[in-house]
């Protein structure tokens, strides 16, 4: 049980006990069940917040300073103070690495600082000599140099700044028609990281960001890695990616409370509702499979293409066994958000073997159609007004799409949108004095 | 050893190699300043502010285009080797593409930008020499003077470049013979 539960259960007892309900033993043997419950600090939190925001700041502002560029330095003097924020930043971390270890403010504001410095350091050697151009390299070197930081000092903000750093570098490295599926091995070189904090505590602020950040970068980096050999493979690839994030939170991380605790689930959800979206026009449909085959604008070795086979079969074969544990547990939503890979893949196959769009974006209709009602009705049921509310979202959205493909009148499309307007305020203003009685109940 | 012992020795480490990337960064343009040879390169005519390395004239070295046998040999974005020549003037001028560092002469990595296949040219991105670093407030000035300088039909700007085996950095920018700074403290309020 997490934290929030286990102060609401503590807060609870006194009254249990005092109408009888629980004996005084009963109180004491849950107490010491789940133990004493480390109380919320919000001081030191703001603490970190302030300690990284500050270091970022004095770390953005020491980069521009110095690219004022001093003409007036010789050039042997611009070289040596190129070394000055990477010395000092150094300095800084080691102090604290030595003699706040236990403080996570320190910790994470000198990470940060360090980190930026880095980069700052180099930039400033490369403007004193003229120094141009590679930009792809500067950001590997960077962030590489920036790794060692992330796991001496344990902190979330320069790992955070490291995976920012290589999903650039792909994308620069994919603008200029190279190969960027280096990003996958480097990426993975934050998992050990991330496996220390989730075994230390999987609902920690720590994991939980590098979570999202994770989710980010890996859905960029999906896209700028493969090598756009055989059209409309993002279809498949995205649509298991999504499904598999989802199902990884609904698996391992189903206990977190609020929106933000929970990046897997929540990204992956909106990731399949966007892409399933997406996949109700005809456009992604066209041109994909087989016959449109790209192989005569590819001047890399045929081997460049290996990330797309594993990554277009492992992600989609990833989610699908994962959908297929979900099944045991029958888990509705689970179900539904998993099904977006097998319909991506049904699709493919449809489009890319007859060469007809309508029905492969027909199925995604009828896909978002369901989802949509699954989650405004399951959302009303179980009184979770977010839920119902991305349900009517995608409701909405799916009419209003369908609605511009048609030649309707203007009057009745008008009649349309505003229905569509009244039903969410009512849906939200009966949910909400549905939670005000029950409120007022308890 | 203990484990302070080894957090100290993987922080010397880290902080050795973070000193170690600008630091050979230095000491590479250090040397090719030193013993590179000196080419002229005619350039043509831009202010884009980058937020990481203040702001810089954007050059175009010269020639851009090269004529070539084997155009159909050629695609975007590949990476070539330009032999560098000087014609009567002393500037430099470009006798043929490469795929590989020909041995014993001075040669230049530059970027394949497209193959003209029905004129057998190649237009060439000279990478790595496209900018010159100015103080902040001069930029834009030394800017417009380079492009003033540098169109067409009033072609006196160029640029001297050291070069020692593939290195090569751009060492002055000069207009009407003068090295930019010079140039500007002359025409100050003109």
């Amino acid at each position: 049980m997490n934290n929030k539960s286990i102060q609401w259960l503590y807060s609870e007892l006194p009254r249990l006990v005092a109408q009888g309900v629980l004996t005084p033993a009963a109180d004491a043997s849950l107490r010491a069940h789940y133990g004493p419950v480390e109380p919320a600090r919000p001081a030191r939190l703001a603490m970190i917040i302030f300690g990284v925001l500050g270091a970022l700041l004095i770390g953005a502002g020491i980069i521009l300073v110095l690219a004022h560029n001093w003409e007036d330095l010789s050039r042997p003097v611009r070289a040596g103070l190129s070394f000055l924020p990477l010395v000092l930043a150094q300095g800084l971390a080691a102090w604290t690495l030595f003699n706040r270890p236990q403080s996570l403010a320190w910790r994470e504001g000198a990470g940060a600082l360090l980190f930026l410095m880095i980069g700052a350091s180099i930039s400033l050697v490369a403007q004193t000599y003229n120094i141009s151009g590679d930009l792809p390299g500067f950001l590997l070197t960077w962030a590489l140099l920036g790794l060692p930081v992330v796991y001496l000092l344990g902190t979330v903000v320069p790992a955070l700044l490291y995976l920012w750093g290589i999903t650039e570098w792909a994308c620069h490295v994919r603008w200029e028609d190279g190969f960027a599926a280096g990003y996958w091995p480097l990426a993975a070189l934050l998992l050990p990281l991330l496996a220390l904090w989730l075994r230390a505590g999987r609902y920690q602020v720590r994991p939980t960001l590098l979570l999202w950040g994770l989710c980010v970068s890996v859905t960029v980096a999906a896209g700028v890695t493969i090598e756009r050999v055989l059209p409309g493979l993002w279809i498949m690839l995205y649509a298991g990616l999504f499904a598999l994030l989802f199902l990884a939170g609904e698996f391992w991380f189903a206990e977190a409370e609020g929106f933000w605790a929970r990046p897997l689930r929540h990204f992956g959800a909106a990731g399949v509702l966007v892409l399933a979206f997406m996949l109700t026009f005809e456009w992604p449909w066209k041109e994909i499979g087989w016959h449109y085959w790209y192989w005569e604008r590819f001047h890399q070795p045929a081997w460049h293409a290996i990330p797309d086979a594993v990554l277009g079969s492992l992600i989609p074969i990833a989610a699908i066994v994962l959908l297929g544990m979900t099944v045991r547990r029958k888990t509705p939503l689970g179900l539904i958000f998993g099904l977006a890979p097998i319909l991506a893949v049904l699709g493919y196959a449809l489009a890319s073997l007859s060469g007809k769009y309508a029905p492969s974006a027909g199925l995604f209709d009828l896909y978002l159609l369901v989802a949509g009602l699954w989650l405004l009705v399951t959302g009303i049921r179980i009184n979770k007004q977010g839920q119902m509310n991305v349900g009517l979202l995608a409701l909405t959205a799916l009419i209003v799409a369908r609605f511009f493909d048609t030649d309707l009148s203007f009057l009745l499309r008008g009649l349309v949108f505003i229905a569509l307007g009244i039903a969410f305020l009512v849906a939200n203003i009966v949910m909400l004095r549905r939670k005000g009685t029950s409120h007022e109940q308890a | 050893m203990n484990k302070r012992n080894l957090l100290l020795l993987g922080f010397a480490a880290v902080v050795a190699a973070q000193l170690a990337v600008p630091a050979w960064m230095i000491i590479e343009r250090e040397w090719t300043l030193r013993e590179g040879r000196v080419f002229k390169f005619k350039t043509r005519p831009v202010d884009p502010a980058d937020a990481f390395r203040g702001r810089y004239v954007w050059l175009g070295l010269e020639p851009g285009v090269i004529r070539v046998p084997d155009v159909n040999q050629w695609h975007y974005e590949q990476k070539a080797f330009a032999v560098l020549g000087t014609n009567a003037d002393g500037f430099v001028t470009v006798e043929r593409l490469e795929h590989e560092a020909p041995a014993g002469q001075a040669a230049l990595p530059v970027h394949v930008g497209w193959p003209d296949m029905k004129k057998g040219e190649v237009h060439i991105n000279w990478t790595g020499l496209d900018r010159y670093y100015m103080a902040e407030q001069k930029a834009p000035a030394a800017e417009e003077a380079y492009r003033a300088h540098s169109r067409r039909t009033n072609q006196n700007c160029y640029v001297t470049v050291r070069i020692r085996g593939t290195c090569a950095l751009v060492e002055n920018l000069y207009i009407e013979n003068k090295p930019i700074q010079d140039w500007l403290r002359e025409h100050k309020g003109k």
